[in-house]
């Protein structure tokens, strides 16, 4: 926040127009190197009071014990810079969990076969949502409040309580490695090559712009049914890869597990500097924030105190840089008019 | 009359939907309509109806809150655990937990209004610390159980009818003149429908707002302590259940979720309605979880009923209709 404040200043002399210019690059870039510093601040705490923090074992840890949130956010991440909000996530991470242990069998083509459908419901599911949202014309929240409803009671109808099992294979992913990486190291890897390529296609571009100004995108040519379809089917193509890799975490399916996920996601992409209001934010940020979460959590680990504390901190520090990027955001409009 | 008709076109609804499922609940399970299980579903209902009043203040304001499940779980533990099941010390407790619902409110409205938070996120905030500071307050053992005055307030009888449905009664007629005769209520709707022009009015758009969110806290609190008494203790995740039927209470009685329109009247029928359903549902031999599928279907629903596209439609067709 002082690093932004400082930007913003020492660009006053200016003209206008270099001005602005300069206050957007910083309003794109000032909320990601906050939480990159934030991120060296509490690895370094943490490697105070831990042992081989800064070893292959714990870069692998960290990487396997996020994942899930991770990608959760990545779909709530495109959603975001999209300008909506996606609760469902909630319901379809339950719904994964649930239809994956309890259909998997132990036939590895069985599995496969699951997994694609898993993916494909999960696509559609969101697709719905768009559809919803582009032809009732209301806002996201209710819309994907009621499909977190509605998925959150199908899980249950399938699976009353935590249960059902996965193959042993299946639970073994997270412990394969591959050059001493283990594999969710790798997945990261490739979700990375995959965004780096996606926000650089016309389907990233649109998204983004539609988030910045709905009008003048869709003025410009752009589809804003289409936008939403696309978008929040990522969200629940994402949220569906999110549940199958918890399953390889828990070994087991939770009808109420995706409620967890609901607001840790949308943090892990605000502390990276995405954007509640559209148009700003990247998934390197929302990377950085989902780690942030996860460390912090080392950290209530490490330094004995009740794990209670650590949803109280994540609550905290999102409300923080809710905080920053709402006040920034207004300056930003302030300075507009 | 057309008038009233346009206004109230949905509260209406409510209402006879209302009706039209009792019937048919009747129908499926025939002792339903008996004196002693409509006494049951009224309590059941005046939960919902006393919690999702704060919701619809909020909602109107063109807001939503998410805080309520856990703002109404920390009323109902830190009640029970600070009584120890004795009366006299209500005394004290009871203002004492109002005044931390309403300093949570508080906290959600100056986070909306004053900053700019949208209201999700905020009050999602809120509610994911109150839950986590609960779990470290009493690491998770379980509470004593309710007093008697409070167990007397949630299942006890004056004559025929419940204690609990005569102070929903009292609550739903300040609600309803604090939205239909004060000035906090002309301010709401005024917010609800354009902020901007609200603004320009000279309505206090920031007080009313932060007002809107400390009455949603407040009743949820009411709602907790109450449900103790009927619960007989206290116990975590009480108030899950309740972030969706509130909003879907206040969606059934026909407020506009874009803000400006509503009533609590018909927030009171939207109550009804899902606790009649949720008796219908196990005489069909259905789960807790068809309930859950049936909560998300009539919120689509009635927002779907409600929305611009559909009502365009439905002038469509009624202008097609009228030149036929």
């Amino acid at each position: 926040m002082t690093a932004m404040a400082d930007q913003q200043e020492a660009t006053t002399p200016g003209t206008s127009r270099e001005r602005s210019r300069a206050i957007s690059w910083a309003l794109d870039r000032a909320p990601f190197l906050v939480a990159c510093l934030m991120l060296v601040v509490i690895v370094a705490i943490y490697g105070t009071l831990q042992r081989d923090v800064f070893s292959l074992e714990e870069i692998n840890l960290d990487v396997t014990a996020t994942l899930t949130l991770l990608l959760a956010a990545t779909g709530q991440t495109i959603v975001l810079i999209r300008g909506g909000i996606d609760l469902s996530i909630g319901g379809m991470i339950s719904f994964g969990t649930v239809l994956a242990a309890t259909q998997f069998g132990s036939d590895p083509g069985s599995v496969l076969l699951w997994s694609v459908i898993i993916l494909c419901i999960g696509f559609a599911v969101g697709a719905l949502n768009g559809l919803m949202i582009s032809v009732l014309r209301l806002q996201p929240f209710l819309i994907t409040l009621a499909t977190w409803s509605i998925l959150s009671g199908i899980s249950l109808i399938i699976l009353p309580t935590d249960g059902g099992q996965v193959p042993a294979f299946w639970s073994g992913f997270g412990g394969a490695q591959f050059l001493g990486l283990a594999s969710p190291v790798w997945l990261l890897v490739l979700l990375m090559l995959f965004w780096f390529w996606f926000r650089s296609t016309r389907l990233g571009i649109a998204i983004k712009a539609t988030g910045s100004n709905e009008k003048s995108a869709f003025l410009s040519g752009v589809s804003l049914t289409r936008i939403n379809v696309v978008t929040y089917g990522l969200s629940g193509l994402f949220a569906a890869a999110a549940a199958l890799y918890l399953t390889t975490q828990t070994g087991a399916g939770s009808p109420t597990i995706g409620k967890d996920y609901i607001l840790p996601s949308v943090a892990a992409a605000v502390i990276g500097g995405v954007s509640l209001f559209g148009g700003r934010g990247s998934l390197a940020g929302t990377v950085i924030g989902a780690l942030i979460l996860t460390i912090i959590g080392n950290l209530v680990f490490v330094l004995h105190i009740s794990s209670y504390w650590q949803p109280v901190a994540s609550g905290v520090i999102l409300l923080l840089a809710v905080l920053a990027s709402s006040i920034a955001e207004k300056a930003a409009r302030s300075d507009e008019q | 009359m057309s008038v009233f008709w346009a206004r109230n076109r949905l509260i209406v609804l409510a209402y006879v939907a209302m009706v039209a499922l009792l019937l048919i609940t009747a129908r499926f399970s025939p002792g339903f309509l008996s004196e002693s299980n409509l006494r049951s579903t009224l309590v059941l209902a005046a939960f919902v109806g006393i919690v999702a009043l704060g919701q619809t203040f909020v909602i109107i304001g063109g807001g939503i809150d998410l805080s309520l499940p856990w703002v109404l779980n920390c009323a109902a533990i830190i009640m029970t655990l600070l009584a120890g099941s004795q009366d006299l010390p209500l005394l004290w407790i009871v203002p004492l937990v109002l005044a931390g619902a309403a300093g949570i409110g508080l906290i959600n409205g100056i986070g909306v209004a004053l900053f700019g938070v949208p209201p999700i996120i905020m009050t999602l905030a809120t509610n994911v610390i109150l839950q986590g500071l609960i779990l470290v307050y009493t690491g998770g053992s379980p509470t004593p159980s309710a007093p008697p005055l409070i167990e007397y307030l949630a299942v006890g009888r004056i004559g025929a009818f419940p204690v609990i449905a005569i102070l929903w009664a009292v609550l739903a007629l300040i609600a309803s003149l604090l939205l239909s005769k004060a000035a906090f209520g002309r301010h709401l709707y005024a917010l609800g429908t354009s902020r901007t022009v609200a603004e320009f009015s000279g309505v206090p758009t920031q007080r009313t707002t932060i007002l809107t969110y400390v009455i949603s806290g407040l009743t949820a609190a009411v709602g907790g302590m109450l449900l103790t008494g009927y619960s007989g203790q206290a116990y975590l995740g009480m108030g899950d259940p309740y972030l969706f039927t509130s909003i879907a209470a206040v969606a059934i009685g026909g407020a506009s979720i874009l803000g400006g329109s509503g009533h609590y009247i018909g927030t009171v029928a939207g109550a009804l309605v899902l606790t009649i359903l949720s008796g219908l549902l196990p005489a069909l031999n259905l789960s807790s979880g068809a309930l859950l599928v049936v909560y998300g279907a009539v919120i689509l629903l009635t927002v779907a009923v409600g929305s611009e596209t559909l009502s365009d439609l439905g002038g469509l067709l009624f202008r097609r209709w009228r030149r036929d």
